[in-house]
C-alpha cells in the first residue's frame, strides 16, 4: 500500500522529519474524491488545484493543532483530545464546524462506549501500523503522579496507533509493534470531561499501565 | 496500510444546483467577481447617483441588482452546505472507515514539536473536520470558477476563495501572489469588450473609494486601481494572521 513510510528515529523530533515529501499531505486521491462531492458532475479539477487543496488541508491541521496544543500546555495537560480541537476551531473562527463535529464526536464516543462494553478488541479493518509513532524513547515528565494508570479504548486505526504510542513510554521504550493484539486495553467511563481520562502519567517512573 | 475510504452517508441529491440564468451577460460577471473580492458587502456605493447620466443610472441599478442576487445565491449555497453536513453526520453509523487516513493525519499533527500525545478521538475528529474543510473550500472556489464561465476548477479559483473568506487568512502564504495577480487581470479583460458608457458605470459601482466620475481618463485610472487593491489585500490579511506558518 502507498502508506508504507517510516518515521525517522532518534532523540530529535525535527519538523518534517519524514524523508518523503508526500508524508506532509493527505493522499491526493482522497482529497480529489472529497472535492468532487462539492462540485457538479460535469466539473473538472486541475492538478494544480488538487495539490493546492492538499497543502491547504495540511495547513488547516497544523493551524488547529497548534492552537489546541497551546491550550493543553497552559492547562498542564499532555494529551490533545477531541474537545481541545473543537475549542481551537472556535477560537480560530471555524465556529460553523463545531456543531457538526460535536455531533460526530458524540456519536463516535457512544459507539466506542458500546464497543468497550462488549470487550471487543479493536481488530477492525485497520490493523495496527507497524512503525513507531514516537521517535523519542521516553519522555521524562514525572511532575504529576499517575492518576490510576490511564484510560484507553480501541477504535479506528488512529486509536491503534495511539495505543502503540501509549505503550511505548509505559514499558520504558520497548514498542509493542511485535504483536498486533498485545497492546494494553483498559476500559474507563467517559463522562465527556477533559479530566476524566489522563494519559501517560509518570511515563518512566511507574509503568503500571496494566494494573487497575 | 491505508484504509479504503468510503463516502460517509449520502450526499443530498438536490445539492449544488446552479441555475444558468443567474449569469446572463458575460460582461457583468467578471467585474462583479473580481472587485467584490475586496468588498465585504455590496451595500456601500460611493458614487452619487445624481451625478450619473440616465443611462449610467440604469446600468448602475442593473449591476447592483445582479451583484445582490449573486451574493444571495452564494449565501444560500453555503447555508445549504451546512444543513447537508448535519444531515450527513446524523446519518453516519460507520466510524471505522474514514475518507481520510488517520495515520497520515496523526503524522501531520505530530510535525509540531510541541505536540506530545494525541488521544484516539483527535484524528477521528480531524478526519471529519478536514472533509468539511475540503468541501467548503472547494465550494467557495467553484463559485469563482462559475463567475468566470469556466468548468475547470483552477488554482486561482482557490486563491480567490482564500482572499474572500476571512477564516482562510492562514492560507494566504500557500497561494503565491501570481495567482492573485491572475485574478486581478481578469477585470481589465472583462471590462474592455463593453461600450464606453457601460464601462464607465462599473467602476462607480464597485469602487470602494470615492471617485469623481468623468470620461476615459477616469476609466483608465480606475481600471488599474482594483488590481492594486487586490494585491494589497493579501498583505493586510497576513498582518491579521501573525501566527507562525509551518508550510515550507
Amino acid at each position: 500500500m502507498p502508506d508504507s513510510d517510516n518515521e525517522s528515529g532518534g532523540p530529535s523530533n525535527a519538523e518534517f522529519s519524514s524523508p518523503r515529501e508526500q508524508d506532509r499531505f493527505l493522499p491526493i486521491a482522497n482529497v480529489s474524491r472529497i472535492m468532487k462531492k462539492a462540485l457538479p458532475a460535469n466539473a473538472k479539477i486541475s492538478k494544480d488545484a488538487k495539490e493546492t487543496v492538499q497543502e491547504c488541508v495540511s495547513e488547516f491541521i497544523s493551524f488547529i493543532t497548534g492552537e489546541a496544543s497551546d491550550k493543553c500546555q497552559r492547562e498542564k495537560r499532555k494529551t490533545i483530545n477531541g474537545d481541545d480541537l473543537l475549542w481551537a476551531m472556535t477560537t480560530l473562527g471555524f465556529e460553523d464546524y463545531v456543531e457538526p463535529l460535536k455531533l460526530y464526536l458524540h456519536k463516535f464516543r457512544e459507539l466506542e462506549g458500546e464497543k468497550a462494553a462488549t470487550t471487543s478488541a479493536s481488530s477492525g479493518p485497520q490493523p495496527p501500523l507497524h512503525r513507531e509513532t514516537t521517535p523519542s524513547s521516553s519522555t521524562h515528565n514525572g511532575a504529576g503522579g499517575p492518576v490510576g494508570g490511564y484510560g484507553m479504548y480501541g477504535g479506528a486505526g488512529g486509536g491503534s496507533g495511539m495505543i502503540m504510542m501509549m505503550g511505548q513510554p509505559m514499558y520504558g521504550g520497548s514498542p509493542p509493534a511485535a504483536s498486533s493484539g498485545s497492546y494494553p486495553h483498559h476500559q474507563m467511563a467517559m463522562g465527556g470531561k477533559g479530566g476524566a481520562y489522563g494519559y501517560g502519567g509518570g511515563s518512566s517512573s511507574s509503568p503500571s499501565g496494566l494494573g487497575r | 496500510m491505508e484504509p479504503s475510504p468510503q463516502p460517509m452517508g449520502v450526499a443530498a441529491g438536490g445539492s449544488q444546483v446552479y441555475p444558468a440564468s443567474a449569469y446572463p451577460p458575460a460582461a457583468t460577471v467578471a467585474p462583479a467577481s473580481v472587485v467584490s473580492a475586496g468588498l465585504q458587502s455590496g451595500q456601500p456605493f460611493p458614487a452619487n447617483p445624481g451625478h450619473m447620466s440616465a443611462q449610467h443610472q440604469i446600468v448602475y441599478q442593473q449591476a447592483q441588482q445582479f451583484h445582490q442576487q449573486l451574493q444571495q445565491q452564494q449565501q444560500q449555497q453555503l447555508q445549504q452546505f451546512w444543513v447537508e453536513r448535519m444531515t450527513e453526520i446524523e446519518a453516519t453509523t460507520d466510524f471505522k472507515n474514514h475518507n481520510l487516513p488517520l495515520a497520515r493525519i496523526k503524522k501531520i499533527m505530530k510535525a509540531d514539536e510541541d505536540v506530545r500525545m494525541i488521544s484516539a478521538e483527535a484524528p477521528v475528529v480531524f478526519a471529519k473536520a478536514c472533509e468539511i474543510f475540503i468541501l467548503e473550500l472547494t465550494l467557495r472556489s467553484w463559485m469563482h470558477t462559475e463567475e468566470n464561465k469556466r468548468r475547470t476548477l483552477q488554482k486561482n479559483d482557490i486563491a480567490a476563495a482564500i482572499t474572500r473568506t476571512d477564516i482562510y487568512d492562514f492560507l494566504v502564504d500557500i497561494v503565491p501572489r501570481d495567482e492573485m495577480k491572475e485574478d486581478g487581470i481578469g477585470l481589465p479583460r472583462a471590462g474592455l469588450p463593453p461600450m464606453g458608457a457601460p464601462a464607465d458605470a462599473y467602476p462607480y459601482y464597485y469602487m470602494p473609494q470615492q471617485q469623481v466620475p468623468g470620461s476615459g481618463m477616469v476609466y483608465g485610472a480606475q481600471q488599474g486601481h482594483p488590481v492594486t487593491y487586490l494585491w494589497q489585500e493579501p498583505q493586510q490579511q497576513q498582518e491579521q494572521a501573525p501566527e507562525e506558518q509551518q508550510s515550507a
